[in-house]
C-alpha cells in the first residue's frame, strides 16, 4: 500500500483510538483533596476531555493529506482484492479501481479506495473537521463535567464519513450510511433531558432511516440488475425502467442527508440539537456526504431523464426560498444557521440540476458549469457553516443562551466567537470579496446559460431557479446583517436600550464577567480553528483560480479536467466555463478593495490636514431623555418583523392583538401581541399523514401481544410465506 | 351677541359632574375643565357647547382637600383635563385611569401597554427629523405595525397661563396671540370675544369684516401646510414645492395688508387696530388669483393615485369616538362631528355671510380630513369674496369700539384652522386675575392614542400631519422657575407618585 | 417686509416722558438723555410706532442679525461696530470650512410654530436655500449650524444640550426669534424661558417674532461668512435709521 493509503488507515485506526478514549475516561473517585490537587485534577480533566477531539483532529488530517493525495493521482487503497492494489489510477469518467466481485457479502472483497472524487471531497470534508475538531477540543475542555459518549459519537460520524466517501461496494456503502445516521442520533440526542431533544433527535434518525431505506432499495435494484455490488459495475446496467427507479431512489436518498425539499424539516432542528461543535460536524463535515453520493450517482448512472433534472432544479429554488425565509424570521441562533443550510442545499443543488441538465444533451461544458459551481458552494457552505456554528457554540458558552434578544454585542463579552460569527455570515450572505460571493456568481452564470439548452421546458426550469436563487441571495443578506448586526455588534448586555429596563440597577449577576470571558473557545485550539476558519472562508475566494484546478482534478471522474479548467480564462480571471459570456477575478478584488480602501484613507487624511486624528468622545445621540419600560431599541424579533410581514405567503404569518388583564408579565398591560409562522411542508405534508400512521401503528402494535404462542406463529406464517416466494420466484 | 352671564355653580364636585354627564348626554359637547385657585378653594369650571354659546358650570372645591372624584370614568374626553389639573394644583382625582403627569417630567419608565414577545418602544423625539415642534411620541411596537402610542408633551411648557396673570388687557392680546402662533388671528380673536362678551360691546361692522377676511386667510395657510406636510411625507417632491409657493404667497398677501405675515396687531379688543392696506379691489383680484392657483393644484394632488392610497384608510377615527370626544375642526368633522363654530355659534360677521354647504367626507381617515380642508380652503375664499365686496360698500365708520374693562368673567370663542378655541378670562381692577386659554389642540391631540388601527411605521408621519395640530397649543404651567418643575416623590409613598410644591407667584412686571 | 422697531433717531430729548411701561416686553430703555431699544427683545407689537412715530419706526430689509447679542441694540454704543467687526472675522475664521454648503440642524426649545413655519419657508421656491448650498438635516452628526427657536423651556434643556454635543466642530449656534433671543414676552429675569443664550453658546441672533425668511437667511449666511462687505470691508452698517440711508430699502 502506498503512503496515501497507509494515511487512511492510520486515520480511522485514530478516530477508533479516540473513541475508545472517549468512552473510557477514567471514572472519577470521590475523595478529600486540597486546593492544588483540586486544580491539577480539573487540568487533568480538561485534558482527558479534550484528548479525543484532539486525536481526532489528527485523525482528520491524515485524512485530508489522504484526500489530497488522490486528487494528485496517488493510488489509495486499504483492504480489498490483492489484484487490484496499486497500478495506475483511473482518470476517466466513471472510474473506479478494483475489479467486480461475487455479489454475495462484500466483505474482504471489496475495500476502500479513494479516486480523485472521493479525494476531492475528503479534502473538503477533513479539512474542515480539523479545524472543528480543535475547536471542540477547545470547547469541551473549557465547559462542563465529563460527557462522556459525545467524543464516542463525533468519532463514529466522522469514521462512517470517511467509510462513505472511500467505499467501493453497495454493502459497505449502506453499513457507513448508516453509521452516519447512528452518529447523528446519538450526536442530537446527547442532551436528551433538555426540551425539545429527544423529539428531534427522533426526527433526525427517522429521517436518516428513510433515506437508509432508499438508498438499500436503490442500490439492491443497481446489484441484482449489475450482478455485483460493486459500485463501478452499476454503470453498466441497461437503461430502462430499473436504471430511472434505481436513480431516483438514489438520488431521493442522498436528497434526505441534505435537507432537500420535503425532506427538510428534520435539518434545522436536528442541528441545534447537538450540543456546541457538533453541530459544526453535522452540517459542516457529515453533510457533504450527501453531496458526494449526488455527485458519485451521476458519476455512475450518467445522465437522468429530462423531467427529473427539471424537478430537481424545481425542489432546489423552494428549498432555497423556503430555507432563507425561515432563517429570517428564527428566534434562536441556532435555527438561524440550521435553515442556512437547507438554503444552501437549494443552492448547491440548483447547480447540480444544471448539471443534470446538461449530461442530458449532452454537453459537457454546462455540465462542468454546473457542477463546477456546485462544488464550490459545497466548500463554501462546508467551511463557513463550519465557522458559524462552531463561532456559535463559542457565543452560546458565554451568553448562557441561546435566544438573539439574550446574545447582543458579543464583540465584547466573546471577540473571538463574535468575529468568527461575522466572518461567516459575511461568506454566507454572499459579499465581496468573500468566497461565497465567488460561489454565488459561478451559480448565477450557470443558471444563466438556460438560453443554450435546446428545450423549452428546460430553459423556463431553469429561468424560475434562476429568479429564485436570486430572491434568496437577496433575503440571505437580510438574514445575515440582523445576525451580524444584533448578535456582534448590538448594544452590549448592560448598554442603552437593551432589553432590561435602563438605569443601574440592571446588573445580571448571575454570570461573573470573567467566567463569561473564559467560556468562549479561550484555548489556543479554539482560536487557530476560528483564524484559520476564516482564513478560509476569505482566502478560498482570493486563490479562486487554484480551487477551480484542484475541483477540475476532483470532478474528472464524472466531467474531464479539461472542460471544467475552462473557467480560466487566465492566471487571475474567471469566467462561467463558456468563454465570451462574462469574467471574473476575485484575486485582483482581493487587491482593488483594500488598496481603494487605502487610498480613500489616505486621502481624506492628507487633505483633513490632520483634524481627522483630533478625536472628541461623546455619548450616542439619543433625542429621547427618560427610559421606557422594556426594550427601547431594535430588538432582533422586531427586526425581522418586516420580513415576517414581506414573506408571509411562504410563512403563513399570522399576527393578532388581544385584551389582556393586567397580569405579572407588565403590571400595566392591556393589549396582547403575538406572531407565529409556520413550517409550510411540515404542516401540509406531514402532520396529515401522522395521523392515519400514528392509527396504524396503535393497530399494529396489537401484534405485540407478549403471548409465546403467538411469536411461534408469527415466524412459522414468514417461513412459510418466505419458501411461496422464493419458489415462485425460482 | 348674547349677554354674558355669571357662571352657574353647584353645589359640589358630584353634583357638578352629575349635571355634565346629563347635558353631555342630552347632546351638548363637552368643550373643556379648568380650575382656579381662590381664596374659598379650587373652583373647577366646566365649559359645554350649547348652541348658541358657551356655558360655564362651576363648582368649588374646598381648601384642605386633597382631591375630588374624578370625573374621567364617566366622560372620556375629561382624560388629559383632570391630569393638568393634577400637575398643576397638585390635586388628586381619585378615581382616574392613568394618573401620571402630563405637563411636567414624569416618572423614569413610562409603564407598558402592549405584552408580547419582542416588542419595544420607539422613543421618536423631542427632537425628530425635520423642522417640526418638539414633542416625543413613545412608539410599542414589534416592529413594522403600531399596536400603541404615548405622548409626552411636557416639553414645550411656556407658562402661558401664568403670564397672563397681572397682565394689563390690552397686553392680554399680545400674549394670546403668541400662544399657538399660526393660529394667532383666531386666539387673538377667542381672546377679544371674551373681553367684548364682559365689557357687552359689539365691534363695527367694518371691523367684522377685517376680522373675518384675516381668519379665513390663516385657515387658508393652515391648510395648506397640512397639504404640503402630507405631500412632503409621500415624497412628492412637486407638490411640496408648489403648495409651498402657494403657502407663502397667502402669507405675503397677509403681510401686504397689515405688516405682520401671520396677522399679529390687527384684531384688538372692541374692533381692529387698522383698514387692511390693500384695497377691496386689488385683494378681491389676489385672492382670485390665489383660489384657482390653489385649487388647480389640490386637484392635480388628488388626482395623484399613489399618494390618495397612502391616506385612504390611514388613521381611521371612528365616529362614535370622535362623537363621545367631541373632536374638533376639520378631525371632528371628517368623523362625522359637523360642529362649526363659525356656524353653530357665530360671531363678527359670520351671521351675515353664507357659509355654504359643510363636508359631506365623513369616512374618518387620513384622506377624509384632506378632502375636508380643502373644501374648507373653498369655503373660506367664498367667505373672503364676500368680506371684501362688503368692505368695499362699508363707508367710513370708526374701527373700534372702546372696550375698557374692570371686572368681570366671561368665556370667548373662535373657530380656528385647528378647531374651536376656548379663552376664559377673568378680569378686576383692569387687570386680568386668570386667563385660560383652551386650544383645539389640546383638546384633539389625546386622541392621536386612537387612531393607529393596524398602521404601520411608515404611516405614522401621515396620521401626524392629517392631526394638523400645533404642540404649542398645549400650553401650560409655571416654567419660569425650573425649580418648580423638578418632581420628587416624598420617601415611602407610591411610586411614580408625584407631587409638587405649590406653584411660585407670577413673576411681577 | 417688516423687521423689528428701531430708532428714527429724530427725537429730542423732553420728549422721552411717557416711554415707560410702553413696550409690553421691555426692549425700550431710557436713561438721561439716551433712549436704547433692544431688538433682541422686541415681540413687533407696533405699540411705539403707533404712539411715537417720531422716535420709533420699523426697520426694514433682512440684515438685522448679528453675531453679538449687544450688537442688537440701537443705538450702537460708540465701540460697537469695531467689537462687531472684530466678532464677525472670528466667526468667519471659524467656519473657513463651511464656506461654500453648511448643513442646519433645527430644535425647537418651546417656541408658538411660526418661526418653525418660516424656516421651513426656506426650502419653498420663493427663497430655496437648496441652490446657495444650505441644507438641513435629520441628524446633528452632520450639522454645522443648529438653529434653536423658542425661549427655552425647562423640558428642551437637555435634549437641547445633547443635540448640541452630538454635533462635531466646528459648529455655531444660531437663535432665531425674539423668543430665543431674549424669551420675548416669556422672559423671565431669573433665567428660565430666557431664550437660547441661557443654554447654549449663541454665535448669530436673529430677532423679529417671527424672523421673515430672508432675515433667517441673512442670519445663516452671516453664520456662513459669506455675506459681502464682511469684516475686510469695515464696520458693519448701522442698524439705526439714522439717516445714513444704506440700510432702508
Amino acid at each position: 500500500m502506498t503512503g496515501y493509503s497507509w494515511a487512511l488507515a492510520a486515520g480511522l485506526a485514530l478516530l477508533g483510538a479516540a473513541a475508545l478514549l472517549d468512552l473510557t475516561a477514567g471514572a472519577r473517585r470521590e475523595r478529600r483533596e486540597r486546593e492544588r490537587e483540586r486544580r491539577e485534577r480539573e487540568a487533568r480533566e480538561a485534558w482527558l476531555r479534550a484528548a479525543p477531539y484532539l486525536l481526532g483532529a489528527a485523525a482528520s488530517a491524515c485524512l485530508a493529506v489522504t484526500g489530497a493525495g488522490a486528487l494528485a493521482g496517488r493510488a489509495v487503497r486499504v483492504g480489498g482484492a490483492a489484484g487490484a492494489g496499486g497500478g495506475a489510477p483511473a482518470t476517466t469518467a466513471g472510474g473506479l479501481l478494483g475489479a467486480g466481485h461475487g455479489w454475495l457479502l462484500g466483505a474482504g472483497t471489496g475495500g476502500l479506495a479513494a479516486d480523485r472524487l472521493s479525494g476531492l471531497f475528503l479534502l473538503i470534508a477533513f479539512g474542515a473537521a480539523t479545524m472543528v475538531s480543535l475547536a471542540f477540543a477547545s470547547w469541551a475542555a473549557h465547559t462542563g463535567p465529563v460527557r462522556r459518549g459525545l467524543g464516542a459519537g463525533y468519532a463514529l460520524c466522522l469514521g462512517a464519513v470517511a467509510v462513505v466517501l472511500t467505499a467501493t461496494d453497495a454493502f459497505t456503502l449502506l453499513f457507513a450510511w448508516e453509521s452516519v445516521t447512528v452518529a447523528f442520533y446519538l450526536l442530537a440526542g446527547f442532551d436528551r433531558d433538555r426540551s425539545g431533544r429527544p423529539a428531534a433527535a427522533l426526527v433526525t434518525f427517522a429521517f436518516g432511516k428513510v433515506s437508509g431505506a432508499a438508498l438499500l432499495a436503490g442500490l439492491l435494484l443497481l446489484a441484482d440488475r449489475s450482478g455485483s455490488l460493486a459500485l463501478a459495475s452499476f454503470g453498466s446496467v441497461p437503461a430502462g425502467a430499473a436504471r430511472t427507479t434505481a436513480q431516483v431512489l438514489l438520488l431521493a436518498g442522498f436528497a434526505v442527508k441534505v435537507g432537500l425539499v420535503p425532506f427538510q424539516v428534520w435539518m434545522a432542528r436536528g442541528y441545534a440539537a447537538a450540543p456546541g461543535p457538533a453541530r459544526a460536524v453535522m452540517a459542516g463535515v457529515a453533510v457533504n456526504v450527501g453531496f458526494y453520493g449526488l455527485w458519485r450517482t451521476l458519476a455512475v448512472l450518467g445522465p437522468a431523464p429530462a423531467w427529473l433534472a427539471g424537478l430537481l432544479l424545481v425542489l432546489a429554488g423552494l428549498t432555497a426560498i423556503l430555507g432563507i425565509a425561515h432563517a429570517a424570521v428564527q428566534q434562536r441562533l441556532q435555527q438561524v444557521i440550521g435553515y442556512s443550510s437547507v438554503e444552501n442545499t437549494g443552492l448547491i443543488l440548483a447547480g447540480f440540476g444544471v448539471a443534470l441538465v446538461g449530461a442530458g444533451i449532452p454537453d459537457e461544458q454546462l455540465v462542468a458549469a454546473g457542477l463546477l459551481a456546485a462544488t464550490l458552494q459545497v466548500i463554501v457552505n462546508a467551511v463557513a457553516k463550519s465557522l458559524l456554528f462552531t463561532a456559535s457554540a463559542g457565543i452560546e458558552a458565554a451568553g448562557r443562551s441561546d435566544d438573539l434578544d439574550q446574545v447582543r454585542g458579543m464583540a465584547r463579552r466573546a471577540p473571538w466567537s463574535a468575529t468568527g460569527l461575522a466572518v461567516g455570515s459575511l461568506t454566507l450572505a454572499g459579499l465581496p470579496p468573500a468566497s461565497g460571493f465567488v460561489s454565488e456568481w459561478f451559480l448565477l452564470e450557470a443558471l444563466m446559460q438556460q438560453f443554450r439548452v435546446p428545450g423549452l421546458g428546460d430553459r423556463l426550469v431553469l429561468a424560475i431557479t434562476g429568479a429564485a436563487v436570486a430572491l434568496t441571495a437577496g433575503f440571505a443578506g437580510v438574514t445575515f446583517v440582523r445576525l451580524v448586526g444584533m448578535v456582534v455588534l448590538g448594544p452590549g448586555r448592560h448598554g442603552p436600550g437593551t432589553p432590561r429596563a435602563a438605569g443601574p440597577g440592571g446588573q445580571d449577576r448571575r454570570v461573573p464577567p470573567a467566567r463569561a470571558r473564559q467560556a468562549d473557545l479561550s484555548g489556543l485550539p479554539g482560536r487557530i480553528a476560528i483564524v484559520l476558519l476564516s482564513a478560509a472562508c476569505l482566502g478560498i475566494g482570493a486563490v479562486s483560480p487554484l480551487a477551480v484546478r484542484v475541483i477540475s482534478a476532483g470532478l474528472s471522474p464524472v466531467v474531464p479536467a479539461l472542460a471544467t479548467r475552462g473557467a480560466l480564462r487566465s492566471p487571475w480571471v474567471l469566467q462561467p466555463v463558456f468563454s465570451g459570456f462574462s469574467i471574473l477575478s476575485p484575486g485582483w478584488l482581493w487587491i482593488a478593495m483594500p488598496a481603494l480602501l487605502a487610498c480613500v484613507v489616505t486621502v481624506a487624511l492628507a487633505a483633513s490636514g490632520g483634524r481627522l486624528w483630533r478625536v472628541r468622545r461623546v455619548p450616542a445621540w439619543r433625542s429621547a431623555t427618560a427610559g421606557v419600560e422594556g426594550a427601547g431599541s431594535y430588538t432582533a424579533f422586531g427586526f425581522a418583523n418586516p420580513a415576517r410581514r414581506v414573506l408571509a405567503g411562504v410563512l403563513h404569518t399570522r399576527a393578532q392583538t388581544r385584551q389582556v388583564s393586567p397580569g405579572d408579565q407588565a403590571r400595566t398591560a392591556h393589549v396582547g401581541y403575538s406572531s407565529d409562522i409556520i413550517e409550510v411542508v411540515e404542516e401540509y405534508l406531514y402532520r396529515p399523514v401522522l395521523r392515519p400512521v400514528q392509527v396504524l401503528a396503535r393497530q399494529a402494535k396489537r401484534l405485540q401481544s407478549g403471548r409465546l404462542d403467538a411469536y411461534l406463529a408469527y415466524m412459522l406464517i414468514a417461513l412459510i410465506a418466505l419458501l411461496a416466494l422464493v419458489t415462485a420466484l425460482r | 351677541m348674547a349677554a354674558r352671564a355669571a357662571p352657574a355653580r353647584a353645589a359640589s364636585v358630584p353634583d357638578l359632574w352629575e349635571e355634565i354627564t346629563r347635558e353631555v348626554a342630552a347632546g351638548r359637547r363637552f368643550a373643556g375643565l379648568m380650575g382656579t385657585r381662590r381664596r374659598d378653594g379650587l373652583a373647577l369650571s366646566v365649559h359645554l357647547a350649547v348652541p348658541g354659546g358657551i356655558e360655564t358650570r362651576q363648582a368649588v372645591i374646598p381648601p384642605g382637600s386633597a382631591g375630588f372624584p374624578a370625573l374621567t370614568p364617566r366622560l372620556r374626553a375629561a382624560f388629559w383635563y383632570e391630569r393638568e389639573l393634577h400637575d398643576r394644583f397638585g390635586i388628586v382625582p381619585e378615581g382616574h385611569p392613568r394618573l401620571e403627569p402630563l405637563i411636567r417630567p414624569g416618572p423614569r419608565a413610562l409603564p407598558r401597554h402592549v405584552t408580547g414577545p419582542g416588542l419595544f418602544t420607539i422613543a421618536h423625539g423631542p427632537v425628530r427629523s425635520g423642522v417640526t415642534e418638539s414633542v416625543e411620541y413613545l412608539v410599542e411596537t414589534p416592529g413594522e405595525e403600531i399596536p400603541h402610542l404615548n405622548l409626552r408633551v411636557f416639553y414645550k411648557h411656556r407658562g402661558i397661563e401664568d403670564r397672563h396673570e397681572g397682565m394689563t388687557t390690552a397686553d392680554g392680546v399680545l400674549l394670546a396671540e403668541r400662544t399657538e402662533g399660526i393660529a394667532s388671528v383666531a386666539h387673538a380673536l377667542a381672546y377679544c370675544h371674551a373681553l367684548e362678551r364682559i365689557a357687552g360691546v359689539e365691534p363695527p361692522w367694518p371691523a367684522m369684516l377685517v376680522r373675518v377676511a384675516h381668519a379665513e386667510l390663516e385657515r387658508v395657510a393652515c391648510h395648506l401646510d397640512v397639504a404640503m406636510r402630507l405631500a412632503d411625507a409621500a415624497a412628492l417632491g412637486a407638490a411640496t414645492a408648489r403648495l409651498g409657493l402657494h403657502k407663502e404667497r397667502v402669507l405675503r398677501l397677509v403681510s401686504r395688508m397689515c405688516g405682520s405675515r401671520f396677522g399679529r396687531g390687527v384684531v384688538v379688543p372692541g374692533g381692529v387696530s387698522r383698514l387692511p392696506l390693500l384695497g377691496p379691489a386689488e385683494l378681491l383680484a389676489e385672492a382670485g388669483k390665489l383660489e384657482q392657483a390653489i385649487m388647480a393644484d389640490a386637484g392635480a394632488l388628488m388626482g395623484t393615485s399613489s399618494f390618495v392610497d397612502r391616506l385612504r384608510g390611514t388613521g381611521p377615527l371612528p365616529p362614535e369616538r370622535a362623537a363621545e370626544h367631541g373632536a374638533l375642526g376639520p378631525v371632528g368633522r371628517a368623523s362625522g362631528v359637523r360642529d362649526d363654530g363659525r356656524d353653530a355659534r357665530p360671531y363678527d360677521a359670520y351671521p351675515s355671510l353664507g357659509l355654504g354647504r359643510p363636508s359631506p367626507h365623513d369616512e374618518g381617515d387620513a384622506l377624509a380630513r384632506l378632502l375636508v380642508r380643502w373644501d374648507e380652503v373653498r369655503q373660506s375664499f367664498h367667505l373672503l369674496r364676500q368680506a371684501a365686496d362688503e368692505l368695499d360698500e362699508a363707508a367710513d365708520q370708526p374701527l373700534r369700539r372702546g372696550c375698557e374693562v374692570a371686572a368681570g368673567r366671561a368665556a370667548g370663542w373662535a373657530e380656528a384652522p385647528q378647531g374651536e378655541v376656548l379663552y376664559d378670562v377673568s378680569v378686576r381692577d383692569g387687570r386680568i386675575t386668570r386667563c385660560r386659554p383652551r386650544s383645539a389642540s389640546f383638546h384633539n391631540l389625546v386622541l392621536m392614542h386612537e387612531v393607529f388601527a393596524g398602521d404601520i411605521l411608515t404611516d405614522f408621519p401621515f396620521i401626524e400631519a392629517s392631526f394638523g395640530l400645533s404642540v404649542a397649543g398645549v400650553a401650560g404651567l409655571c416654567g419660569h422657575c425650573a425649580a418648580c418643575v423638578t418632581a420628587w416623590s416624598p420617601p415611602g409613598g407610591p411610586p411614580g407618585r408625584i407631587r409638587m410644591r405649590p406653584p411660585c407667584a407670577a413673576r411681577p412686571r | 417686509m417688516r423687521g423689528p422697531a428701531t430708532l428714527t433717531g429724530a427725537g429730542a430729548a423732553p420728549a422721552h416722558a411717557g416711554l415707560a411701561g410702553l413696550c409690553p416686553s421691555g426692549a425700550i430703555s431710557s436713561g438721561g438723555l439716551t433712549i436704547r431699544l433692544d431688538q433682541g427683545r422686541c415681540v413687533q407689537c407696533g405699540r411705539c410706532v403707533a404712539k411715537r412715530p417720531d422716535l420709533f419706526a420699523w426697520s426694514s430689509g433682512p440684515g438685522v442679525a448679528a453675531p453679538a447679542r449687544q450688537a442688537l441694540v440701537v443705538p450702537e454704543m460708540p465701540e460697537t461696530p469695531e467689537r462687531l467687526a472684530e466678532a464677525r472675522a472670528r466667526l468667519r475664521r471659524r467656519t473657513a470650512a463651511l464656506r461654500r454648503s453648511v448643513h442646519l440642524r433645527h430644535v425647537d426649545a418651546g417656541s408658538d410654530g411660526t418661526e418653525e413655519w418660516e424656516i421651513l419657508a426656506l426650502l419653498n421656491p420663493a427663497y430655496d436655500v437648496h441652490r446657495l448650498g444650505v441644507f438641513f438635516t435629520a441628524s446633528p452628526r452632520h450639522a454645522d449650524i443648529l438653529l434653536v427657536t423658542g425661549a427655552g423651556t425647562a423640558g428642551m434643556a437637555g435634549p437641547l444640550r445633547r443635540a448640541h454635543e452630538a454635533m462635531p466642530e466646528p459648529k455655531l449656534v444660531m437663535a432665531v426669534g425674539t423668543d430665543a433671543v431674549s424669551g420675548g414676552l416669556h422672559g423671565g429675569g431669573d433665567g428660565a424661558c430666557g431664550g437660547a443664550g441661557g443654554i447654549l453658546p449663541v454665535d448669530v441672533w436673529v430677532p423679529g417674532s417671527p424672523p421673515d425668511p430672508f432675515s433667517i437667511l441673512y442670519g445663516i449666511l452671516l453664520a456662513a461668512g459669506r455675506l459681502p462687505g464682511g469684516a475686510a470691508a469695515g464696520p458693519a452698517p448701522s442698524r439705526a435709521g439714522d439717516g445714513t440711508g444704506r440700510r432702508r430699502r
